[in-house]
């Protein structure tokens, strides 16, 4: 499974595989060997390649606090696919937003507008398959659906166009 | 709690009082009886006189001990204790009076030659008065409230323009805090050391100093981190500030164990700065060093014995170091950290000790100050001590709410603390340096949170969820793996 890790403003890539006791966690090109413990509620003993951690965890406002060795760090986790979304997406709905492209390699297992259809921002557009995690693509501008470029069960490519939204719509509330 | 264990080593029966929002305070668990006194809201049940003294005669209390908040200053408790034939642990209301204003006690130490900040002998009547006496004093100066403590009512003022608004800040501040807005004007010390005088006297004219405990680490003139004794005071200077201190004690008439507070400057002149007629905090740092119990000693006082020891009796042995762990987030601007502490390991080990209120499960309730315990711990001389401190640190685990934990650590690791170049100022001039986290831990911290986000997604679970034959699997015959 692979997360994104955004800590102190840069984002990190890191795989977790392996289950509890034995997990394999690679950050960049490091591998580590990770024993983990929830000992006490929020407090986590690692043993990291050997060395012996306790960290204790926290959730605060969606991140994870973490404080170790009397460091505290606040880190955003999210799945990689759906940090690829939001950043991608995040591109690719630009001023003109009416052009809304796959942000990661995928299926398409629904599509969730048609054309014609009027979307206000926020609305689920479509679905797509990837890393076996379900990622739903939401309107970033409200607009009217001109086209629709994909179907379910279709496997899309980075920056395929999925659909097309006119501009927005001054009328849609 | 502190108080429930020294009448538990005498054999005393306990009574807590709280309010609704302390059910779960461990005073109250610990207590052989407790009585609920009101509401939340401090003034209408800590600060309630009537409540509290009624709930003493309902129980058969024989006496209270107003502990160190709310009331533990206050002459009119005394009173309504001796009125309602209840004993006071503490000093007698004529000698809190005294001391409770400032302006008194500084004319009190003047009288006895003992020297004070330079600055006005009473409350300043006006604006112009105030004015007047800053010029002569010379800027800056510090602008006080008379009932003041804990630094509420404070304000430094560098130059005449800012007085106005200053006094109008001081007075409404001491207004609302000590119902009191009288405020006087004393000349501003730069980097000072806060340096402090365990006073002991008995109801027989015994008096006695236990040394010195220097209380220079403060945020917003909040005490975070005490030590004993002081690594500025050598023996001469502390024979010196004790004279100093039982002199102020004894023509105030004081009983009881009481704080004699100074200002201490670079030239290792002080200053007196006011007595504080109760326990202090920071006591345990003077009991780790002289051995001596001060809640038993009040409590002997309070019951009409003599201390049964002199000045000659009483040694400091080694160096003791207090860091009291609050719930505040001392990187987002010491706000206070209300919840649920959901997560707790507390350290321990030869000379540690965890004076705490909490426990795992507790909620923090948001009426009161953020005190969760007090971190204690003794060594033969500083180094050792600062050193065990610092373990004991790193041991102390606390989920849920944020804590000054790691601003602690990275004080006690700073080289000016442990070179003991200390100052009133020290904290908030590290601070911007001490905030920024040194990132050697990131991978680690990065790989936990991975892990818990790995957790919550629900595809692992760290630990087997609690199965019903936990006790059975508990009582299994040995440990695997060797035992170390």
């Amino acid at each position: 499974m692979r997360f994104a890790a955004t800590v102190d403003g840069a984002a990190h890539v890191i795989e977790v595989s392996g289950r509890a006791g034995c997990f394999r966690v690679v950050i960049g090109d490091r591998v580590w060997e990770v024993d983990a413990h929830l000992s006490s509620q929020g407090i986590v003993s690692l043993l990291v390649d050997g060395a012996s951690w306790v960290a204790e965890v926290q959730e605060e406002d969606g991140l994870f606090v973490v404080d170790v060795r009397g460091e505290t760090y606040r880190v955003a986790v999210e799945e990689e696919t759906r940090h690829l979304i939001r950043t991608r997406g995040g591109d690719a709905a630009g001023p003109a937003g009416d052009v809304v492209k796959a942000p990661m390699p995928g299926k398409v297992t629904q599509v969730v507008v048609a054309a014609g259809d009027r979307v206000a921002v926020g609305d689920p557009l479509l679905v797509i398959e990837a890393m076996k995690m379900e990622n739903e693509l939401r309107a970033r501008t409200a607009g009217l659906v001109r086209e629709v470029r994909v179907a379910a069960g279709q496997a899309v490519n980075p920056g395929d166009v999925l659909l097309v939204l006119e501009g927005p719509d001054k009328g849609a509330a | 709690v502190r108080v429930i264990r020294a009448c538990r080593g005498l054999g005393l029966a306990t009574v807590a009082v709280y309010s609704e929002a302390d059910r779960g305070a461990l005073h109250v668990l610990m207590a052989d009886e407790a009585y609920p006194i009101g509401p939340p809201e401090p003034a209408r049940s800590y600060l309630d006189l009537d409540r509290i003294i009624g709930a003493a005669k309902a129980a058969g209390a024989d006496a209270i001990h107003p502990g160190y908040g709310f009331l533990s200053e206050n002459p009119r408790l005394a009173e309504a204790c001796l009125a309602a034939g209840l004993v006071f642990v503490g000093p007698p209301a004529p000698a809190m009076r005294a001391m409770s204003d400032k302006t008194a006690a500084r004319r009190v130490a003047m009288s006895l030659g003992v020297p004070v900040v330079p600055g006005t002998a009473a409350p300043v009547a006006d604006d112009v008065e105030a004015a007047r006496v800053a010029r002569e004093v010379g800027y800056p100066v510090m602008v006080k409230a008379a009932m003041g403590g804990g630094g509420r009512g404070m304000r430094l003022v560098t130059r005449e323009s800012e007085l106005p608004a200053a006094l109008r800040l001081a007075r409404s501040e001491a207004g609302a805090a000590f119902a009191d807005s009288s405020i006087y004007v004393e000349r501003y010390i730069p980097e000072p050391r806060h340096i402090e005088i365990q006073v002991l006297a008995d109801a027989h004219g015994g008096i006695v100093h236990l040394g010195e405990r220097e209380c220079s680490i403060q945020r917003r003139h909040q005490k975070l981190i005490e030590e004993a004794p002081s690594p500025f005071v050598d023996p001469a200077m502390r024979a010196r500030m004790g004279e100093a201190a039982c002199a102020v004690a004894a023509a105030a008439g004081y009983v009881n164990a009481g704080t004699v507070e100074f200002l201490v400057d670079r030239e290792r002149n002080f200053y007196f700065l006011e007595m504080n007629t109760r326990l202090q905090v920071e006591h345990p740092v003077t009991e780790m060093v002289t051995g001596i119990d001060l809640v038993r000693e009040q409590l002997r006082i309070a019951d009409g014995e003599p201390l049964g020891y002199g000045q000659d009796d009483v040694t400091v042995r080694g160096a003791a170091v207090e860091c009291r762990i609050n719930a505040e987030d001392p990187f987002g601007g010491w706000m206070p950290s209300a919840g649920t502490i959901t997560g707790l390991r507390m350290p321990g080990g030869p000379w540690v000790r965890n004076d705490s209120g909490v426990y795992e499960g507790y909620t923090i309730p948001r009426f009161y100050d953020t005190l969760l315990a007090k971190l204690v711990v003794w060594g033969v001389d500083r180094d050792t001590a600062i050193d065990r401190m610092l373990g004991a640190l790193e041991e102390y685990k606390v989920v849920g709410v944020r804590t000054t934990i790691p601003v602690l650590q990275r004080v006690l690791a700073h080289a000016e603390f442990r070179a003991g170049r200390l100052s009133t100022a020290l904290l908030e001039a590290i601070l911007p340096a001490i905030a920024a986290a040194e990132g050697r831990q990131r991978e680690v911290a990065m790989i936990a949170a991975v892990l818990a986000a790995h957790e919550r997604a629900g595809r692992v679970a760290l630990v087997p969820p609690p199965a019903s034959d936990a006790w059975r699997r508990g009582a299994r015959r040995g440990w695997p793996g060797s035992a170390r």
